[in-house]
């Protein structure tokens, strides 16, 4: 019991909870594979019917790639903002300024990989649309892009809570 | 500046000018002509007129077409050209085209030779097919030596066959002796599925064997051969698939002879099909014995070049305005730095044709949201020097065009607000002077850093947004006025307006020092005003006590305003996304240090880093500029549901004929 009360607490450390904001940050990256995969997926059946379809279906396949990328770039403050890199060393942070960044790092990671997924059905079933109608091509990136203004809202929630935080 | 003026043409003529006529009418290329159907179910129609012929002359064309399609595929398959990467139409004389085409006969018998070749070569190609699985079956048996004339004698019976290759081979041979008194069988062959199983047997035992075999999931097969054993039947394919392969390479090499003659067989093409729409929109006409009726759309600013063409035939017609309940086909017209934004209206739909054209009023908006959002000075110089490239290297038109120069535009404002921004490659130019040079150089920003400062990118974010929103508002105002529904301009418009400043001066104008003391008061009055407005006249089309109820629940679309207004906070965040992923790749290739190793690293992370970055982001902006005028712009006022104007004209694939006169 002792050991395992030593290790919570030299593990429950203020840069530890920072960078495990950074962690679930980059988790949207699961969201952007699968919802990527969804995609693609009703991307190779689209192709296979007609090849030359290819490159619009990559357009739409490619739509729920940006929460990964929205995860990657908040990760990529935190670990600026606590100096892990670009900087001289990681800062000494209370439990406390680990926390608030630990939860500013929530909407993006939980957010993003959540609308992710659903975009990847949205941006699917917009693949099987330019399957028979190829010229709607951008009806079916607006209603993948409907999805995606939550990924954004959330990516603003978090770079605002960060970006509010003083260490 | 909008939606093309439509009139409407009623013409007359005689039929023995007929085939004239529609061919100068292609030539100009303005009128679209309706189809009759309507007009043949009206009795007092269809008792004088019948429905033209068109059938019978444009299947002609129709097949030569198809030939030389075939041909022009054939060529294209075997002739090693390399296709370009956007497919354009050369700009050609009338003259050089018809001069082109006076030996027609000669290309005529290209097409044939070619047509011939092909049919060729789809024989050999079928007998290679049909020698490979041959070849294929018979592979397995190579080494088994009964001839196939000794298969079935007056007293004994070979048979061959396969057995799954999870049975066990001895298994079989064991309970095939037990089963039956005189078989000799053999495992010829065995690989990953099947073994290969050679029988020979009595004839009169054919029952007890049949029985065995179908009880061990023996399943027969037919070796394809007539006489010989397999090893001689196998040497035969080969040789005849030798055969085959020097056939093939000569019919091959006869195409590529032919390869030449594609320029022709294009012109041709685009002949056959200016020919085959000439009979073909024969369907659309009515006829009589010696006349003719047609009719159609035609924009107005077409209508002398028109008048000047049929008044030299001898025919009657008449040019009208639409009626109310007509629907015209849609054509925009837009200024030379509005029009390629017309392929974002097209990309969502035509305006109905009594609505009203927004391409002029979002493509300024529409090029500034893309710019924010991609916001870097070097990947606006990018965008541009693409764009700029891909419009020299190739003759574009329609669509295709449009979107190019509408690239080069938004590329122009990506510039603007990268410089504004600061952002050059993000922060390559910081990263890279202080890595590698020692010291700190800053990109200029000419205003401020959005990374440093994001809430006043984001108060100038919904700013614009609002602005956008209001012009939509207006728009929708102005359509009903244009209506003749000043009124209802006031109530759904006008009171919005005034509820929206009013609240805006009220909670805002302390903030901003240059208005008046007597702005918030102003505005908590004009608020009201409005307020009181919607409430009164909002449920004015309802019935019933919704009528009254209806004006407090449209007070609730309050809400969809604001959230309109947030969504606008994309343009902060995919600008913020843009500069952080590029200072990422770059302090990526950082690492490495003032090394030669670092100066590697930071090539490679450039090299892959940005061209991504411009990608993904290029594409986010296209995608969020658009959805910024479809759902927030166009859902205030936007009427869709127009035709899109296609008028009958010379429709041809590889050139583009030019007029001498013109």
């Amino acid at each position: 019991m002792d050991v395992l009360t030593t290790a919570a607490e030299s593990l429950l450390t203020g840069n530890f909870m920072a960078l495990l904001g950074a962690a679930v940050a980059a988790l949207a990256g699961i969201g952007s594979a699968i919802g990527v995969g969804i995609a693609g997926e009703a991307a190779a059946g689209v192709t296979a019917e007609d090849p030359s379809k290819f490159g619009q279906a990559l357009l739409l396949q490619a739509l729920p790639g940006t929460q990964g990328i929205y995860g990657l770039l908040i990760a990529f403050l935190i670990m600026n903002k606590v100096g892990l890199i670009g900087g001289s060393g990681m800062l000494e942070l209370t439990l406390l300024q680990g926390a608030l960044i630990f939860t500013s790092a929530l909407p993006i990671g939980i957010t993003g990989t959540l609308s992710a997924v659903a975009q990847g059905k949205t941006a699917a079933a917009g693949i099987m649309m330019i399957g028979k109608r190829p010229e709607e091509i951008a009806k079916g990136m607006v209603y993948a892009a409907m999805v995606e203004t939550y990924a954004v809202l959330a990516l603003l929630a978090s770079f605002l809570m960060l970006n509010g935080i003083t260490l | 500046m909008a939606i093309a003026k439509m009139k409407k043409l009623t013409l007359i003529g005689l039929s023995r000018e007929k085939e004239a006529l529609i061919k100068e009418l292609m030539s100009l290329g303005v009128v679209q002509i309706s189809e009759q159907d309507a007009r043949l179910s009206d009795e007092s129609w269809s008792n004088v007129v019948r429905k033209d012929d068109a059938e019978t002359a444009s299947v002609k064309w129709e097949t030569e077409l198809e030939r030389v399609d075939n041909a022009l595929k054939l060529i294209d398959r075997f002739g090693d050209s390399k296709k370009p990467l956007i497919s354009e139409r050369k700009a050609i004389q009338t003259q050089e085209f018809e001069d082109a085409l006076v030996k027609e006969y000669e290309i005529r018998r290209d097409v044939l030779k070619l047509t011939r070749l092909s049919r060729k070569l789809a024989h050999v190609l079928l007998a290679e097919n049909r020698a490979n699985i041959a070849r294929m079956s018979l592979l397995p048996w190579k080494e088994y030596d009964i001839p196939a004339e000794q298969f079935a004698t007056k007293a004994t019976r070979v048979w061959q066959g396969v057995v799954p290759a999870g049975n066990d081979s001895a298994d079989f041979l064991r309970i095939l002796a037990d089963k039956t008194q005189y078989t000799d069988a053999e495992v010829v062959h065995t690989d990953s599925e099947q073994h290969y199983i050679s029988i020979l047997f009595l004839a009169e035992e054919l029952d007890a064997v049949q029985a065995a075999l179908r009880d061990l999931g023996f399943n027969r097969i037919a070796l394809p051969m007539a006489e010989g054993a397999v090893g001689e039947a196998l040497a035969e394919l080969e040789q005849e698939l030798a055969d085959i392969d020097a056939q093939k390479e000569d019919l091959i090499g006869k195409i590529r002879e032919l390869k030449d003659c594609e320029p022709k067989l294009k012109l041709y093409h685009d002949e056959l099909v200016m020919r085959r729409d000439c009979a073909a929109i024969r369907d659309k006409f009515l006829v009589t014995d010696s006349t003719f009726y047609l009719d159609g759309w035609f924009p107005r600013i077409a209508e002398d070049k028109l008048k000047a063409l049929l008044t030299r035939y001898t025919c009657h017609f008449e040019t009208a305005d639409p009626e109310q309940d007509e629907q015209p086909p849609v054509l925009l017209l837009n200024g030379k730095l509005a029009e390629p934004f017309e392929a974002v209206t097209k990309l969502y739909s035509f305006p109905d044709y009594w609505g009203i054209d927004a391409t002029a009023f979002f493509a300024l908006p529409y090029a500034l949201f893309f710019g924010m959002m991609l916001s870097d000075a070097a990947y606006g110089l990018l965008l541009m020097g693409i764009t700029y490239f891909v419009k020299k290297k190739f003759t574009l038109e329609g669509m295709m065009k449009q979107l190019i120069d509408m690239f080069f535009f938004c590329g122009v404002f990506t510039l603007f607000w990268g410089l504004m921004f600061g952002s050059f490659f993000g922060d390559l130019i910081t990263v890279v002077s202080s890595t590698f040079f020692g010291r700190t150089v800053n990109f200029p920003t000419l205003w401020f850093n959005p990374v440093e400062e994001p809430m006043t990118l984001l108060i100038f974010s919904y700013a614009l947004g609002l602005l956008h929103i209001l012009l939509a508002m207006g728009l929708g105002g102005y359509m009903s006025i244009r209506d003749g529904q000043p009124l209802d301009a006031l109530f759904d418009v006008g009171f919005w307006y005034m509820l929206i400043i009013g609240l805006l001066l009220f909670m805002g104008a302390g903030m901003v020092p240059a208005l008046p003391a007597g702005a918030p008061l102003f505005g908590k009055w004009m608020a009201i005003a409005g307020t009181l407005g919607i409430i009164c006249t909002a449920g004015r089309h309802n019935k019933g006590i919704t009528r009254i109820t209806g004006g407090f629940t449209s007070l609730y679309d309050i809400t969809g305003y604001l959230s309109d207004v947030l969504s606008y906070s994309r343009l902060l965040a995919l600008g913020l996304a843009t500069g952080v992923i590029s200072s990422v790749f770059n302090t990526l290739g950082a690492l490495g240090g003032p090394t030669l190793t670092g100066v590697i690293l930071m090539i490679i992370a450039f090299s892959i880093g940005h061209p991504y970055n411009f990608a993904i982001n290029a594409l986010g902006s296209f995608v969020h500029s658009c959805r910024l005028q479809y759902v927030e712009f166009f859902g205030k006022f936007y009427q869709s549901g127009g035709v899109g104007f296609a008028p009958f004209c010379e429709n041809t694939k590889y050139f583009k004929i030019i007029k001498e006169e013109q």
